[in-house]
């Protein structure tokens, strides 16, 4: 098995999920008080979308890279890693969320459970390191739709 | 505000299934393991044969975090046991016969090749030892027996 040469920094992926995990919190409970906060569902669709195809573009890797780690905050956690799964995993997020938009005008309670399920799917990942996206990864690597 | 809480409902369910969904999947995941033959094992892969002591087959892969952060540090853990390290990409065929579905997947193998263990995801150390001992135990007891 050859060992990934790459590197990855997972305390951005960490921030990540935690900005997942906050902002659908604010839309899920904030939304009871004030209906309009709703429309951070499809702002984290997008914003997730974006940052799976142009990483420079994903708004709390970069809040991590250009605020939280120069100024100590959060450390860095470097792991010789592939970025593949992940940036699968969250187009996986995305794509739910863009789904769960969809639904939040005729049907919010389909909507809002699809955007929860995103939530504790990222909470879950932050918080004991379970990936469920990267096990649809490796289940399509396994049967060669993907290739490493 | 009622949506909300219906929204909680239909995720805590989702939630509470696929959980269910998971256990019955591991469960019968590990049976089938456990009731293959130990020689259709051996054909499969030279990595699989005799020891004198149990052993490990450790199931991972590049796309596997997991694997590195916590599975890796501990079966380094582990003392005075041999790691056979398999990639589930690769090696598709012996991965199926053990019916991995997940990474990391852990198998403790008696001396004699028979899977006695199969853990699907993370397994720490503790239970990874008291799996070894069980299969130390078993070994020591069929050798009585011979």
């Amino acid at each position: 098995m050859s060992t990934p040469t790459q590197v990855v920094d997972h305390s951005a992926l960490k921030v990540n999920q935690t900005g997942i995990v906050v902002t659908v919190l604010v839309a899920f409970i904030g939304s009871a008080l004030f209906r309009p906060l709703l429309v951070l569902i499809p702002l984290l669709a997008i914003v997730l979308l974006l940052g799976t195809f142009a990483p420079q573009l994903a708004l709390f890797k970069q809040l991590y890279f250009k605020v939280l780690k120069p100024r100590g905050i959060v450390k860095p956690r470097p792991v010789q890693d592939r970025p593949e799964p992940h940036n699968f995993a969250q187009g996986l997020g995305g794509v739910f969320l863009a789904v769960a938009s969809i639904f939040l005008i005729p049907l919010p309670v389909v909507g809002l459970a699809l955007s929860l399920l995103v939530a504790v799917l990222a909470f879950v990942n932050l918080a004991f390191g379970y990936c469920l996206g990267c096990q649809i990864f490796f289940q399509l690597e396994r049967r060669g739709f993907i290739k490493a | 505000m009622s949506a909300q809480l219906w929204a909680l409902a239909v995720a805590g369910a989702v939630v509470v299934a696929a959980a269910c969904l998971e256990t019955f999947r591991a469960r019968r995941a590990r049976k089938l393991v456990l009731a293959t033959s130990t020689p259709a094992l051996r054909a499969t892969s030279p990595q699989v044969g005799r020891n004198e002591e149990p052993y490990i087959l450790y199931f991972t892969g590049d796309s596997c975090t997991v694997c590195r952060t916590h599975q890796e540090p501990a079966l380094a853990r582990l003392s005075d046991v041999r790691i056979d390290k398999i990639d589930a990409v690769n090696e598709r065929a012996l991965a199926d016969q053990f019916h991995v579905y997940t990474l990391p997947t852990t198998v403790v193998m008696a001396a004699d090749g028979q899977p006695l263990h199969v853990n699907y995801g993370y397994a720490p150390a503790p239970k990874l030892e008291r799996q070894l001992a069980e299969a130390r135990g078993a070994g020591l007891r069929s050798a009585a027996t011979a």
